[in-house]
């Protein structure tokens, strides 16, 4: 696995390059291109709070629908059901996804590798079944509709997206470059050596899980600040699994490249839309290929070795030869 | 009371197929093959194409989809997988999912999305006290346990299949005593593919054959090697009748909307109470 | 970095390619933008019905002498498919109008996004009353949607209702009926009313039950519903698979005849994707090769000629709504939408599926005269009869072949 270090005065120059380009889109995009987008910064959020857990602590989970769809419903409900204005539900959203991420984290501390990715599925996959059967209240298969949005303008909501994952990425990659994340990833090494070093692993273990959902949950009540809508779909195993394809692409552990990934592939099943049908066919032909001749992703890696041949450049033009 | 006891019988006949096929490959390879619901919808539209449009005779046609499973099983552990190995369990993982993920897309570029028709070997039904059960369904249970005897015939009384075992428990070792690992590997994909497979043939007469059907399967068959413990073949039997009984009896007594709910529920609290599984030894990564 | 910047350029292009349409009002096209699940047999109904309309409009010299131009995009059986579906018909191809609808859940999140876009939709396939509850709550907003197909899921409920006073208890003599429906919204808002409106009918309903789209295996609930003594098995599925419950009630050959709501038993070639073991299954229906006005044959004919299969109800919903949408913007002369509502709302059409006017919530109106519900049973050999209303009835309704009386 490669080591994402520190952070260096290349990697900030970037990162500000790239939030600029994509503050200026919604100037040059249509209003598709602009929902486009939106939903891709949601998933962009949603990949890096779980390449923060997962990532770091190779505990894979297979169910991070679950504080995704928690979060839009609490979001739901407090818009909808009992007519909050909107703004309640960001810091709601988050406060439940964490709550519920006790309720299943606690009892499954002890899992490991598929047990655990299986349990949290099973989480999901239960709530899924609730929000359907439960129709009266949760809507069913429709959901519920007719969410006001926070914002008037699409556009604004937009911007308030992007702040949201500039906020998550700093946050989480700042733990993840601090001793906490040390740990957390020591924990990936050898859990064993870990705990008979003294350290209180599950304290780890479920902070970590914890935090990841608060930032799950925030995406989800922002994706139903966009969308206006919430259904079971936001349980689907589909959306755990299209998240880990996302965050793997991207270049696992590093956070950063969860964005990349995110971007990458809502792009790509958009920009094929001109194969019609054939559209998901040549996604997955795509996907097959990265997988196979990149498997340590595309994002990260790439972006570490441009970095390098930068600051190589670079040399050349600053005063201190490292920059 | 008879009717749970037969239904979940038969249900959970299919469950074991699918759950050993998978718990198959992954105690002799290491590897969670996401594909293998793949194998299961190949089976069940080999078996569709066959018969309607290559006008096979059924029995034959079932032989021949899961012969060619096997060796589409095989070509993907050879191209694909066994590069990969080299990597984190989880390169191989996506790659299997990705795989899956790909044949449902062509099927449904090839045959549609709506379901396809195979017709059924056994049509006439039986009555056991009051109990209706088709005949397909029937055979499909006959069929299932005499495969799962068949393996373990197979596993405990063959050179091929202590060689198999010997793969499982230690790599290796079984390389140094000059078993060739690699060929075992490509060998068990193709019988894990064929098992699928197989359960694909036989439940295609009275389930919807989609593109998209391999995917509760291949959920369920995690859930129940899982539940089981990773690599154990006794223990995906255990969990196979798990689910299906307890689908079946939730289904009667309570209500058809609850059973998939509660199997899933019990899932969970089975790892909550096992975090290995039932028969499992210990934790896989 | 290039990846990244990808979603940016495509923007760029599509806004700049959009800027290479001629200017000229008069000579643009009137762009009908389709949106439905493009991968499902009711979604290239859907298509290939408007694509009839219009080649025929377009012969005849179009609208206001501008031509009718097709635009798709699939918006699958999500809701995040469907809103970006009509945030690309209405953002970036800038259709004048939305035609398609399929899954409920799908449209009921695209109705704020629609609103926004200051769009007509015309509805051809979702049924929940919902949709249209929003012209009534919020007529400002909300104006803009049209249900031309089908008869909304309460007034289905209704004319169950009416199949089972009249056929079941009526004239079969039934006292005893079960239910059984798939968990989707509207679905579960028909069973409780279907329930007790039986009951106070005077019949027993022993089970009413809804299961998940994933169960694979119905045996229980057959079992349940053969040991109630039920007499008929009133069933509610779109989405589920119907292929698989006739067949294994067929294997089975459960002492119950079924009969009911089944989407993809309209299909004309359902019967022979199940080996016939639709046999005797009531369904109902808005299309089929009978005279219900003087437009239905030579429509279906036609369709069949062109397209090679017979359509289901999709394909002559999307059919009408063209031609609705054309002589609308005939009469109002422009394509402003304000206007055009003005005109759709005095619609007063004869279309193959009876008679369309809409009511103040914009719903195709049902009714004597009107477009209505006929139940539609499979027969011997693939053969469908009317089998109620009685004004409309064709055929005697048959039992199950293992049940029929020697």
């Amino acid at each position: 696995m490669l080591a994402w270090g520190s952070l260096s005065k290349t990697d900030v120059i970037a990162a500000i390059a790239v939030i600029a380009l994509l503050a200026v889109a919604p100037l040059v995009g249509s209003r598709y291109i602009v929902g486009i987008m939106t939903v891709a910064l949601c998933y962009a959020i949603w990949a890096t709070s779980w390449d923060f857990m997962s990532g770091l602590t190779g505990r894979e989970n297979f169910g991070h629908a679950l504080f995704i769809g928690t979060g839009a419903y609490t979001a739901g409900f407090l818009n909808v059901s009992f007519g909050l204005s909107p703004c309640w539900g960001f810091p709601a959203a988050a406060i439940v996804a964490v709550l519920f991420s006790l309720v299943i984290g606690i009892p499954t501390l002890r899992l490991r590798g598929p047990y655990f990715a299986l349990a949290m599925l099973s989480g999901a996959v239960v709530m899924q079944k609730l929000s359907i059967i439960f129709s009266e209240t949760t809507g069913g298969q429709d959901g519920l509709n007719g969410l006001s949005p926070m914002l008037r303008s699409q556009v604004s909501a937009y911007y308030f997206t992007l702040a949201a994952l500039v906020v998550t990425v700093i946050v989480l990659k700042f733990i993840a470059l601090s001793p906490w994340g040390t740990i957390l990833r020591a924990i990936r090494g050898d859990e064993a050596t870990c705990q008979a070093a003294g350290i209180n692993v599950n304290f780890y273990k479920i902070s970590a899980l914890m935090i990841s959902a608060a930032f799950a949950g925030f995406g989800g009540a922002l994706y139903a600040n966009y969308q206006l809508q919430v259904g079971p779909d936001l349980f689907d195993v589909a959306l755990s699994i299209n998240i880990i394809i996302m965050v793997y692409v991207g270049g696992m552990g590093s956070i950063y490249g969860a964005v990349g990934g995110a971007l990458l592939l809502i792009g790509l099943t958009e920009g094929l839309r001109s194969f019609s049908e054939y559209r998901l066919w040549v996604y997955t032909l795509i996907l097959i290929l990265i997988l196979f001749f990149i498997p340590n992703g595309v994002i990260a890696p790439a972006w570490v070795r441009l970095r390098e041949w930068i600051k190589g450049r670079g040399a050349l033009f600053t005063r201190r030869a490292s920059a | 009371m008879l009717d749970i006891l037969i239904y979940g019988a038969v249900i959970s006949a299919v469950y074991a197929l699918l759950a050993v096929g998978f718990t198959l490959i992954f105690g002799v390879a290491r590897i969670l093959n996401l594909a293998h619901g793949a194998f299961y919808a190949l089976g069940a539209y080999c078996v569709y194409t066959l018969t309607a449009n290559l006008h096979v005779p059924l029995v034959v046609a079932a032989i021949i989809a899961v012969l060619l499973v096997a060796l589409f099983g095989i070509a993907m552990e050879r191209v694909l997988v066994r590069p990969l190995r080299r990597l984190p369990p989880l390169a191989v993982l996506m790659m299997t999912l990705a795989v899956g993920l790909m044949v449902e897309q062509i099927l449904l570029l090839i045959f549609g999305s709506e379901a396809r028709n195979v017709p059924s070997l056994v049509e006439s039904s039986f009555n056991f006290g009051g109990v209706l059960l088709s005949g397909q369904r029937l055979l499909a249970f006959f069929c299932s346990v005499a495969i799962l005897g068949g393996l373990w015939l197979f596993m405990q009384h063959t050179r091929l299949g202590a060689a198999i075992l010997a793969v499982s428990q230690d790599p290796e070792g079984a390389r140094y005593m000059g078993i060739p690992s690699d060929r075992i590997f490509s060998i068990v994909m193709g019988l894990s593919a064929a098992i699928a497979a197989a359960a694909g043939v036989l439940v295609a007469p009275f389930q919807s054959v989609i593109p998209g059907m391999g995917l509760l399967p291949l959920v369920k068959a995690f859930a129940i090697v899982i539940v089981g413990g990773l690599g154990s073949i006794p223990g995906s039997i255990v969990g196979a009748l798990l689910l299906g009984y307890t689908e079946t009896i939730v289904a009667f007594k309570a209500s058809i909307e609850w059973s998939q709910i509660v199997s899933v529920a019990a899932v969970l609290i089975v790892l909550i109470i096992r975090p290995a599984g039932f028969f499992g030894k210990r934790a896989a990564f | 970095m290039l990846k990244r910047i990808a979603p940016v350029l495509a923007g760029s292009a599509l806004i700049a390619s959009a800027f290479a349409v001629p200017a000229r009002a008069e000579d643009k096209p009137i762009l009908l933008g389709i949106n439905t699940a493009l991968q499902l047999q009711v979604g290239r109904d859907t298509l290939d019905g408007v694509r009839m309309a219009v080649e025929e409009i377009n012969a005849k010299g179009g609208v206001l002498g501008r031509k009718l131009e097709v635009v798709t995009a699939d918006e699958g059986e999500s809701p995040k498919e469907g809103v970006a579906a009509v945030n690309k018909l209405t953002g970036d191809n800038n259709v004048n109008v939305l035609i398609g609808g399929y899954d409920s859940g799908v449209t009921l999140a695209e109705l704020p996004h629609i609103s926004r876009a200051q769009t007509i939709f015309l509805g051809t396939g979702s049924a929940s009353p919902s949709i249209q509850q929003k012209v009534k709550d919020d007529y400002a907003n909300y104006k803009y949607l049209f249900r031309v197909n089908p008869i909304n899921s309460a007034k289905q409920a209704a004319s169950l209702m009416d199949f089972i006073k009249g056929k079941l208890k009526g004239e079969l003599g039934y006292t005893k009926i079960s239910i059984l429906g798939e968990n989707a919204k509207w679905v579960q808002d028909m069973v409780p009313y279907l329930k007790k409106n039986a009951t106070e009918a005077g019949l027993e309903v022993p089970l009413a039950e809804f299961f998940d789209p994933q169960t694979a295996d119905f045996s229980p609930i057959f079992a349940k519903v053969k040991d109630s003594g039920s007499q008929y098995l009133l069933i509610i599925l779109s989405h589920a698979a119907s292929d698989v419950f006739v067949k294994q009630w067929y294997d089975a050959k459960v002492p119950v005849a079924i009969g009911g709501i089944d989407v993809k038993s309209q299909d004309a070639d359902f019967f022979k994707r199940v080996g016939g073991k639709a046999i005797s299954e009531v369904t109902t229906n808005f299309v089929l090769r009978k005279p219900i006005t003087e437009k239905s044959i030579p429509w279906w004919d036609a369709f069949v000629k062109k397209y090679n299969r017979a359509p289901v109800y999709s394909a002559a919903g999307a059919y009408d709504a063209v031609y609705i949408y054309a002589d609308a913007v005939s009469r109002a002369k422009t394509t402003d939408a304000e206007p055009v509502i003005k005109e759709l709302e005095k619609t007063d059409y004869v279309s193959p599926r009876g008679r369309v006017k809409f009511d103040a919530l914009h719903e195709v109106q049902d009714g004597p005269g009107n477009v209505n519900v006929i139940y539609v049973q499979w027969q011997n050999d693939g053969e469908r009869a009317v089998v109620w209303p009685k004004e409309v009835a064709s055929g005697k309704m048959i039992d199950p072949p293992w049940m029929m009386k020697n």
